[in-house]
């Protein structure tokens, strides 16, 4: 069947079995392969997706549940002109990224966050980011990457550099 | 594979009579059970499209007393966020795996699902939580503790949908906790999980009920533990008065998660710990040591 | 004798991180070529055994499947491996040696019918009672589990007289530990593409490109120039991806041939944890004598290490734990007796620190007891007995220069305690120190050379070429940082090109901590070679001699008046149109090792890398949780390039040494791995992760660029050790096996408190 669902901010339609998984939807039939998989069971994090603004894993999550609904993927988190959006800048600054494997669904689970939550504790990030696994950074420059971006975007927070 | 997406539950519920397909909520145990092969449905019937089996609210009928009913399809997340919730199931429900998890999963997932170290269920069971069960011919309600059978298998009949979750109002206004244990801090499965709610006027302890998971093939209310709490002072609490009653309830096993004999150590730690959180002591249990 | 410098030190973003926080990044399983099909491997299922017969019917039968390879399509020889003789088939034809082990490879329109195929493949197995512990495989009836038997790889070290010493000493420790098999865990896994044509173009996520493309066109039966392997983007590695991707490749390649299609290979998250190597597990005996006043004066130590099915980098663990299992001490009389073994169980090779966590974890416990029963303060016998340099260490080699355990240790000495911190009666504190040394390249374990390509262009960009990869560690971003360095330019004006064997000089394996000082140093003599050209070249236009010329900034200055300057570009443009040349390819070759090799005595590294650790631990003693309430990391790294690159692996190698310390361990039934999942494999999570604070000594190397050494593996060792360290000051018990589980600790509380 047709699968019709914003994508990034764009009405998009693939067509795919209603159980075909949405990280293959999205990975094969949209070609945005920045979603990862790194365990297809729920168990990584690297394949987080925002669903209507809350991050889930797209390895469990079916087509046929994200008709008509809105879906936002590492692609889409970049502004138009491809400047960085301020977690991406953070993660950048502080040392974030090693491999890079888990980083775009880090970054996907730390939007959803900062979108609820302006300036959230140490305890509010290491929650929001449970379900995200790293095996090279050690999380200690995740976290910091959070809250720089955190307070990057406050409001009447200077944008540029820290 | 056929795929169903029902808007009402009369709707699923004749689908599911005539089709024998498999209900889906949230997909989170489901679609690992299909990843891994050990579930192929020849039929998905997708209930997140009906609305009237989510959210949470509090129904006055007849001369009954305040029921709260959660739907079924409500996600774990809902439930870890709701105000209106007593706290061992907000707390059972923030301790199930990650947010992307409990955003997607539901609470009648997670019982339908009967896994004994479901994260709901103790908290369910301690709240008296009642199950109305819907299939073609109706309703019926089956009591929290009479709906698990067996690891992974409850009352429910192929035709059933779990359709809400009822918890007495009395229930809501006891004092709970919920407390669990896993191999990590975050995104853990519970090696032993438990959930108490107590009524506590001046110190003192009635109506207590105790439900363990992860100690047996289902979750568990300790009945001896529950009478020998019954009349004593929150301040009188210490693990080792609970030691005996503990583990004369519980019959853990060796599994790839832990060790029988540490299931049982820790049951009689995260049992105190839940009951002092109800008793507004400092729980012992360090802060971000459990997973919520 | 720190040079001046300009970026060297700075805190530089990663310069490939852009497109990773976008996701424009690709790794393997990221490219999609027209006519592509899907391969997945048919694994034993049982841990020993002959194959009697294997059907392919009923997967061809399999909608979607394309073909079905066993053992005899395979047109090389059929072995992999890393040292000669190869041991490792890519197909097993015949016998069985482990449970993970791959009989046939199924290909398919899609990974999901490729996978029913696989499932649907019949093998008739004649199943063996299984060897699963080392003592059942070096029983003296054991059965062989290779023609040449159970022992893998054996050697000895001896220094000195430790019999006689022993004698000498007034107390004498003596104890026994255990680590457990440890996976990598790294977030992608394994994965390849391969592409047919005239030649193979295959894109892999692995380690050593090179060694790939030598055993995938041995398979193939072509020869190496025929196979160009492109590294994708790795999404980690740690050592674990070598093995795999030559398999993979290997197949991935003869199926591209047959069919004439490209061909995936992407393993699922079981199958990298089943099929493909982990960390050995370990059992090792030490005894130490020491005299009064705490001199430590013989070491006798006995390794054993659980290789499982085939030998993989064996040999080179073996060589790593004897010469590093003396610890980072002056011990005058060391015995060491390394030996790993085969068994049926998923074999082990290459993981982040190469069996130096294992020989360090049940070193520096024994240290403490040694303490204890001394009554000094563990951080004063780490002094006493510390390297130094002018020492010499268990091989007998001494380093004149950059040998800053000591600056280590007193780092943390000057470190306040931290407050706070009085027991309850549900709580106990507990502190603990482990010192370490790891020994940084291949060293004993092979020739080490790299080479490595500058080229500037007429712009004054620069693109560097090497064929060691970046696996997250942070390569490109300390190779771009060099040539800046040399070349006077901006970092952003350096780009390090992907690893592709067409293009780049083999450059041995990225393994060993070698990328920073080893790769490192051929990319600065490369560059220096590009900077002769373009000091010549500003020499000739500013009419003066090449020594007054300076390049910096982006220009070429005069020393003496620093207004006359020129941009490096417009002397690159000049330079090229004058002759100059303005590429080069250098290699840097470490000094070769020179032992001996029936006592290992000789100089073996380049260089060591050491470190002190201190943890203080809160454990709950009604569950025996343990949080973690301060970690400091201080390594002598010689020199610092990259501040945030450093951190992050000191960081990330700290947390993966806390799950092999706590957390992480592989579960056998029978043979079979019962937790080949991340619900039942417990990785640390962001809930688990360390305070780690990291710790800088500087004690430049000079056999490193700009006195740099590689800074990636000790943490591991450190932080495994100093957490056993620290939980058993904590409750007041021993440990002796790794992990050390809440499970454990519990366990030891109810032990204590009966003692
Ligand atoms: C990585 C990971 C971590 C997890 N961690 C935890 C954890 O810490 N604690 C925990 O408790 N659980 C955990 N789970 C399990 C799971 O997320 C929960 O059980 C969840 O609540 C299931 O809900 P669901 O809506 O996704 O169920 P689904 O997968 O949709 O369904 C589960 C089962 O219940 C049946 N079913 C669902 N709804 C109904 C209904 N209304 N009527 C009748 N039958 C129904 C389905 O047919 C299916 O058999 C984890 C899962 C994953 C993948
Ligand atoms: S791939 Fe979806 S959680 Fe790992
Ligand atoms: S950066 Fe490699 S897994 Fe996180």
């Amino acid at each position: 069947m047709v699968i019709r669902f914003t994508c990034n901010g764009r009405a998009v339609q693939v067509e795919a079995e209603p159980e075909a998984r949405v990280i293959d939807v999205l990975r094969d039939g949209l070609r945005l392969t920045g979603t990862k998989e790194g365990c297809g069971r729920g168990e990584c994090g690297a394949c987080t997706v925002l669903l209507d603004g809350k991050p889930v894993n797209a390895c469990l999550l079916l087509a046929g549940k994200i008709v008509d609904r809105d879906v936002v993927t590492i692609e889409g988190i970049a502004g138009e002109d491809g400047s960085l959006h301020p977690i991406q800048e953070a993660f950048l600054d502080t040392g974030a990224v090693q491999c890079g494997f888990c980083t775009p669904g880090m970054i996907l689970s730390a939007k959803a966050l900062l979108d609820e939550i302006d300036t959230p504790g140490v305890a509010e990030v290491e929650e929001a980011l449970a379900g995200n696994l790293c095996r090279c950074t050690g999380y200690g420059k995740v976290v910091d990457a959070v809250l720089a971006a955190s307070r990057r975007m406050a409001p009447g927070a200077d944008r540029g550099g820290e | 594979m056929r795929y169903l997406k029902p808007t009402s539950i009369h709707e699923a519920a004749d689908a599911l009579e005539s089709s024998r397909g498999t209900i889906l909520a949230g997909g989170t145990d489901l679609c690992v059970y299909m990843a891994e092969g050990v579930c192929q449905p020849e039929t998905l019937i997708d209930i997140s499209g009906i609305d009237s089996m989510r959210g949470i609210e509090t129904i006055q009928s007849g001369r009954e007393e305040a029921t709260v009913r959660i739907g079924a399809g409500t996600t774990v997340a809902e439930v870890a966020a709701s105000e209106a919730l007593p706290d061992c199931l907000r707390q059972g429900a923030q301790a199930v795996g990650s947010p992307q998890i409990r955003n997607l999963g539901t609470i009648g997932g997670n019982v339908c699902n009967a896994s004994p170290c479901g994260d709901t269920l103790t908290p369910l069971l301690a709240l008296d939580a009642r199950f109305v069960l819907r299939s073609t011919a109706g309703t019926r309600t089956v009591e929290s503790e009479e709906f698990f059978t067996g690891p992974k298998q409850t009352v429910l009949d192929p035709h059933e949908i779990l359709e809400f979750i009822e918890l007495p109002s009395a229930s809501c206004a006891r004092a709970s906790a919920f407390r669990m244990i896993g191999n990590r801090k975050g995104q853990a499965i519970s090696q032993v999980n438990a959930a108490v709610s107590v009524a506590i006027v001046d110190g003192v302890m009635s109506d207590v009920r105790v439900a363990v998971g992860s100690v047996a093939p289902v979750p568990l209310r300790l009945a001896g533990l529950e009478e020998l709490l019954s009349g004593k002072t929150v301040e009188d609490l210490h693990p080792a008065n609970l030691r005996d009653a503990v583990l004369e309830g519980v019959r853990p096993i060796d599994d790839v998660r832990s060790t029988a004999t540490y299931r049982q150590e820790v049951t009689v730690a995260l049992v105190f710990d839940a009951l002092a959180a109800c008793g507004g002591q400092r729980s012992g249990q360090d802060e971000g040591a459990g997973a919520w | 004798m720190v040079s001046s410098v300009s970026v060297i030190g700075k805190r530089i973003r990663k310069v490939d991180g852009r497109e990773m926080v976008t996701g424009e990044a690709k790794f393997s399983g990221d490219y999609i070529f027209p006519g592509m099909v899907y391969g997945t491997v048919k694994r034993a299922g049982v841990p020993a055994g002959r194959i009697k017969s294997i059907d392919v019917t009923p997967a061809n039968a399999v909608p979607g499947v394309v073909d079905v390879l066993v053992a005899a399509d395979i047109p090389g020889p059929n072995l992999i491996g890393i040292l000669p003789p190869l041991d490792q088939p890519v197909l097993a034809s015949d016998e069985i040696r482990y449970a993970g082990e791959s009989v046939a490879l199924v290909v398919a329109e899609s990974a999901e019918a490729a996978r029913r195929g696989a499932q649907a493949v019949a093998v008739e197995i004649e199943a063996y009672e299984p060897i699963l512990t080392v003592d059942a495989a070096l029983a003296p009836d054991a059965r062989k589990i290779h023609e040449t038997g159970n022992v893998t790889f054996s050697k000895k070290l001896r220094k000195g007289e430790v019999e006689s010493a022993f004698e000498r000493a007034d107390i004498l420790v003596e104890g026994d530990y255990e680590t457990s098999f440890q996976e990598h865990a790294y977030l992608e896994p394994e994965t390849v593409c391969a592409v047919p044509g005239r030649r193979f173009t295959l894109y892999a996520s692995c380690q050593s490109p090179f060694h790939i493309r030598g055993h995938v066109a041995a398979n193939l039966g072509v020869p190496a120039s025929s196979v160009k392997v492109i590294q994708a983007n790795t999404g980690g590695s740690f050592g674990g991806k070598d093995d795999v991707a030559t398999e993979i490749g290997a197949l991935a390649c003869i199926a591209a041939q047959r069919l004439n299609r490209p061909v995936m290979i992407a393993h699922e998250r079981k199958e990298s944890i089943v099929g493909s190597n982990l960390r050995h597990a370990a059992r090792i005996h030490i005894k130490t004598g020491a005299l009064k006043d705490g001199r430590i004066i013989a070491r006798e130590v006995r390794v054993l290490l659980d290789g499982g099915a085939y030998a993989s980098e064996s040999p080179f663990v073996t060589m790593k734990t004897l010469i590093h299992a003396a610890g980072p001490y002056n011990i005058e009389n060391v015995s060491v007796e390394s030996t790993s073994i085969y068994t049926n169980k998923t074999y082990c090779g290459a993981f982040r620190g190469f069996g130096v966590p294992q020989v360090t974890f049940a070193s520096e416990s024994q240290i403490d007891e040694l303490a204890e029963k001394l009554g000094l303060d563990p951080l004063e016998i780490r002094r006493i007995n510390g390297l130094r340099a002018g020492d010499p260490n268990a091989t007998g080699q001494i380093y004149e220069q950059s040998v800053g355990l000591l600056e280590t240790i007193e780092e943390i000495a000057k470190r306040p305690e931290p407050a706070g911190r009085k027991d309850d009666d549900r709580h106990v504190h507990g502190t603990g120190y482990a010192a370490v040394a790891q020994g940084i390249s291949n060293g004993a374990e092979g020739i080490d050379v790299t080479g490595a390509s500058v080229q500037m262009s007429q712009d004054g960009s620069v693109l560097v070429g090497i064929g060691l990869t970046e696996l997250g560690q942070g390569s490109r971003t300390v190779y771009a940082l060099i040539a800046a360095e040399v070349l006077g330019v901006d970092v952003d004006s350096v780009s390090v090109r992907s690893v592709d064997t067409d293009a780049v000089h083999d450059s041995g394996p990225t393994v060993a901590s070698r990328s920073t000082t080893v790769g490192g140093m051929a990319v600065h003599k490369a560059a220096s070679e590009v900077k002769k050209s373009l000091v010549s070249m500003a020499a000739l236009m500013m009419k003066t001699e090449g020594e007054n010329i300076e390049l910096r900034d982006g220009f070429a200055v005069l020393r003496t008046d620093e207004s006359a300057r020129i941009p490096i570009a417009s002397v690159a443009t000049a330079a090229y149109w004058t002759g100059f040349p303005l590429m080069n390819l250098a290699f840097s070759k470490a000094p070769e090792a020179n032992f001996d090799d029936e006592t290992h005595q000789g100089d073996v590294y380049i260089a060591y890398n050491y470190g002190t650790h201190r943890m203080d631990v809160r454990v709950d003693t009604l569950t025996g949780e343990v949080t973690v309430l301060n970690h400091l990391a201080a390594h002598d790294v010689g020199r610092v390039i990259n501040p945030l690159g450093l951190e992050g692996q000191v960081e990330g190698a700290s947390l993966m040494g806390f799950g092999l310390a706590h957390m992480e361990r592989i579960q056998y039934v029978d043979g079979i791995i019962q937790n080949a999942n991340f619900a039942d494999y417990a990785v640390p999570s962001i809930k688990d992760r360390l305070p780690t604070a990291t710790i800088t000594v500087e004690d430049p190397n000079p056999t490193g660029p700009f006195g740099a050494k590689g800074a990636g593996e000790p943490p591991v060792a450190a932080t495994a050790a100093v957490f056993a360290n620290a939980v058993a000051d904590a409750v007041g018990v021993r440990f002796t096996r790794l992990p050390i589980t809440r499970e454990d600790i519990l366990d030891a509380l109810k032990r204590g408190n009966h003692d």
